[in-house]
């Protein structure tokens, strides 16, 4: 890159062209005002969008990139050298330690480690900013052995985290599978997997938490199971089943106490507290996930969603089969031409017939699906509730699967039939046909799950039955194992035969493509499940990670033998935005809101479970706070319940805080957009001032080569002095905006 | 990144002769380009020989292992986003000028398309990329743009990305 005394040569020469200057070697004082000042402007861009972390860390990448090689001399020139050259050089590369220098050892580590530069040369550049801190810290007297300390456990905090992360990262979970499948599919394909693999850690997660505090627990004090075991209990849950640990209804409500010197175990409050403790820590996950891919992937809409150069510049690194290569290149020339051609179609303006020919096709299709999905919902609710009477009539233990088997049907057939409506209606932008599908589907699931809850919570828990928590718990473990069949059939049988037909077909018909939408939203349908049924049937968890376990390994065979890649680029980190929230917000709120009103509105059966006997739910946890109040060394837990949890006023206060914060925000937010279009606005006309400038450069090249073609010997010389020139006439180019602080510092220009 | 124990077997895989299996006495070896090349990572990589040019010493594609390292930590998936855009700026400039000028477009295109778009139409697609990217307008993309450009794609971090 150009260093900064060459561009003070270059303004020189071209303001005092007649006088030939030798070009002059600036005043130490003069390069280091200029690199403050180019530090200042750099501050003010990443100001702008950098994030607090990575503000020191842009600032010092771009200090540094312009720093490169001269960098590179002053490792290698020992510091006492001569030349006013090195010694500038060596100022640069020594402002950049003495930046390092005053750190936090994290922020130092993570600053040298985001510098552009060979492992090499960030060894020696920690070496140097140890040694010289070292130096300093000879000076300063130790302040006290507490400074110490705190140092001495960070750094051992940070070796063992180094080391653990290694360690998971040595164990993760198929890693090798996941690079077969990103080289062969790409990364997009791959976003499914990973989403997988991720609510697979949730499940593992809950399963060990209610395996060490309610399950274990239950089993030191088991009850005899009089039942018969015949092989139908796998498939409807009920039976022998009914009484052991996986349901509710088995749970003591008794305090546990092995020996009279053993620790009392309160299963009710074991069981209320293990389930908020796994729901706290699955809403703080998602939260932080949510809030991590927001801000990576929040982007202002701008013009470059419909461009080229994402097209050109993400190539996916990850696709390393040759054949997928050649075909991913084969799909990029085509989505290429297609963007080429759309650009030329923009202005293609529809007339108002055909305008309104698609508002009553979007308005149709819209119409249709949502009576599709009431529809269905009504048949579930009609089902459901005279359910109870088929059951009654029929002895059949297999009957009551039947509910089941007709929500699974619903399921596989309908976001298909919603598929089909992209032959009536015709999108804009095929984003938003993916977001419209989205929508529908998600709309049609949450208000089948929304429906069965309404259901068991309003009918089955009121109607009077013994252990009617036991029997939700039966309906929802169903549910999901019929759910699980259905995947499974769709995948070993539907996506065979799909490749057997589509083999017939020699036309790029022939190979289906992977449809991501549809398989995560049943993976976000199962979770739901999941998490509504912890509460009813503790062993659920288990059962959903045997069941991802299984769809992993199924989906990966399927995804191999009958699938091409995919053709159309595929946003994945957008789309994971957008699936994470759908997880958070119509999903786990949903859960949030049925436990909720199961555990302060509903009354638990009278015979069996830990709370039996109870008016409410929630009374447990009242009637220990009462236990608690009477001991005076717990007062303290009285008191929070009392004034923080339980109080009005406390929640309204932090309402109001939180309404203000998210308010300013909002407005920073607006503040910083204002910047952003400025700041751009800015380098637009820079550019125009740098186009004015190499044209005037040109012209006085022009007039100075006009005014020496006379004699031969000057003539000789200029070429010698213009051919640098021209060289980095470009160069030069590219930091004239500099050019008005260089004029303030230099006062020879 | 997995750990180094394992990126130094599989450097020395590459060069069983070459590369003693003791490091320390810091050996200057260089595995040539075409070994490098051919590992199965990168070997179907349209962008293969401008990876081992950017991250060897000399620009020639021969890597020590310390350039071997450095390379695989970059594409990594723990790489912090501007240090990728960085190295992606580099990969992209052929002509190693500093900037992204058409002719590094035009190559870029036909590396990423084998091909099958005729001449007028990659010269098409290079105006338009500098039409969209080239934020001062002076006809070629400088790293700033690069970044810029980067921000708005929020696929660049998990794309740019070689899995070992």
């Amino acid at each position: 890159m150009f260093s900064d005394d060459q561009l003070n040569e270059i303004i020189v020469e071209a303001e005092n062209v007649p006088s030939r200057v030798v070009p002059e070697k600036t005043p130490v004082n003069s390069s280091f005002s200029m690199v403050s000042s180019i530090s200042d402007i750099d501050m003010t861009d990443s100001q702008s969008f950098g994030n607090p972390d990575d503000k020191k860390s842009k600032q010092l990448l771009r200090f540094s990139t312009s720093l490169n090689e001269s960098f590179l001399q002053t490792l290698h020139r020992s510091p006492g050298s001569v030349g006013i050259d090195t010694s500038h050089e060596n100022i640069q590369g020594q402002k950049l330690i003495a930046s390092l220098i005053p750190m936090t050892s994290r922020d130092r580590i993570k600053a040298i480690r985001s510098q552009p530069r060979t492992m090499e040369e960030k060894r020696n550049l920690k070496k140097m900013v140890d040694k010289e801190k070292s130096k300093q810290s000879h000076r300063i007297l130790e302040f006290n052995c507490c400074a110490q300390c705190l140092n001495s456990v960070s750094q051992a905090y940070r070796r063992s985290k180094n080391s653990l992360s290694e360690l998971l990262s040595y164990i993760s979970l198929w890693q090798k599978t996941f690079k077969v499948i990103g080289g062969k599919f790409g990364t997009s394909v791959l976003s499914y997997f990973n989403f997988l693999r991720w609510l697979l850690k949730f499940n593992i997660f809950s399963f060990i938490v209610t395996f060490s505090f309610i399950i274990i627990p239950q089993f030191t004090v088991p009850e005899k199971n009089t039942l018969q075991f015949t092989g139908l209990e796998f498939f409807t849950g009920a039976g022998y089943f009914q009484d052991t640990v996986m349901y509710y209804g088995f749970y003591t409500n008794s305090t546990v106490q092995h020996g009279s010197s053993g620790a009392p175990y309160n299963m009710q409050l074991a069981y209320i507290f293990t389930t908020g403790a796994c729901l706290i820590v699955c809403f703080f996950s998602l939260l932080f996930s949510m809030a991590r891919y927001f801000r990576n992937n929040f982007i202002n809409p701008h013009i470059y969603s419909r461009g080229i150069t994402k097209l050109i510049f993400c190539w996916d690194f990850t696709v390393t089969h040759e054949r997928a290569v050649k075909l991913k290149q084969k799909n990029l020339s085509t989505e290429i031409r297609e963007n080429l051609s759309e650009i030329r179609q923009e202005n293609v303006k529809l007339t108002l017939n055909q305008q309104l020919i698609h508002v009553s096709a979007h308005l149709a299709a819209w119409v249709v699906s949502t009576g599709v999905a009431i529809a269905c919902c009504v048949a579930v609710y009609y089902l459901a509730e005279n359910n109870s009477e088929f059951l009654k009539n029929h002895q059949n233990p297999g009957a009551v699967l039947l509910l089941p088997f007709l929500v699974s049907c619903i399921n596989l057939a309908t976001p298909r039939l919603y598929s089909l409506f992209r032959l009536v209606e015709r999108y804009e932008t095929p984003r938003r046909e993916v977001y419209v599908l989205l929508i529908r589907n998600i709309f049609l699931k949450i208000s089948i799950i929304g429906i069965l809850c309404y259901y068991w919570l309003n009918i089955v828990a009121q109607a009077g039955e013994e252990c009617w928590e036991t029997l939700i718990g039966q309906e929802i473990y169903r549910l999901l194992l019929m759910d699980f069949v259905f995947s499974l059939a769709d995948s070993l049988l539907g996506e065979f035969l799909r490749r057997l037909i589509g083999m017939q077909f020699p036309t790029s018909l022939g190979l289906q493509e992977f449809d991501i939408a549809r398989n995560v939203l049943e993976l976000i349908y199962a979770q739901t499940l999941v998490w509504i049924g912890t509460f009813f049937c503790p062993l659920l968890p288990f059962i959903q990670m045997i069941t991802l376990f299984i769809m992993f390994y199924v989906k990966n065979i399927s995804l191999m033998m009958n699938f091409q890649p995919p053709s159309k680029a595929w946003r994945a980190s957008q789309m994971m935005t957008f699936f994470i929230f759908l997880l958070f917000f119509p999903s786990f709120t949903g859960v949030l809101c049925t436990l909720a009103i199961t555990i302060w509105r509903l009354k638990p059966s009278a015979d069996c479970g830990p709370f039996r006997g109870l008016p409410f739910f929630i009374h447990s946890i009242y009637s220990w706070i009462d236990t608690l109040s009477k001991r005076p060394g717990y007062l303290w837990v009285v008191w929070i319940y009392q004034n923080l949890i339980g109080s009005v006023h406390f929640f309204f206060i932090l309402t109001l805080i939180v309404l203000i914060i998210t308010y300013l925000y909002w407005q920073i937010t607006e503040g910083r957009k204002i910047m952003i279009r400025l700041l751009h606005e800015q380098i637009i006309n820079e550019g125009k001032d740098k186009m004015f400038l190499i044209e005037k450069l040109a012209k006085l090249q022009d007039m100075e080569k006009r005014a020496n073609t006379s004699s031969f010997t000057v003539e000789r010389r200029d070429v010698e002095q213009t051919s640098p020139l021209h060289v980095r006439e470009h160069n030069a180019a590219h930091d004239l905006r500099f050019r008005r602080s260089v004029q303030e510092e230099n006062p020879k220009v | 990144m997995g750990s180094h124990g394992g990126l130094f077997y599989r450097y020395q895989d590459l060069a069983p002769q070459l590369v003693p299996l003791d490091y320390t006495s810091c050996p200057d070896v260089k595995v040539p380009y075409e070994l490098i090349g051919s590992m199965p990572e990168l070997k179907d990589n349209p962008f293969r020989q401008r990876i081992a040019q950017v991250f060897s010493d000399d620009g020639d594609g021969h890597m020590t292992l310390d350039n071997f390292l450095d390379m695989f930590s970059v594409m990594s998936e723990m790489a912090p986003r501007d240090l990728k855009a960085y190295y992606a700026f580099k990969i992209y400039d052929f002509n190693d000028d500093g900037y992204i000028c058409a002719w590094d477009l035009e190559q870029t295109v036909t590396k990423l398309t084998r091909g099958e778009l005729s001449a007028e139409e990659v010269s098409l697609v290079c105006e338009k990329v500098l039409g969209e990217a080239d934020g001062d307008h002076d006809g070629r993309l400088s790293l700033e743009d690069f970044q810029n450009m980067i921000l708005r794609a929020p696929d660049f971090l998990s794309t740019f990305h070689i899995r070992i």
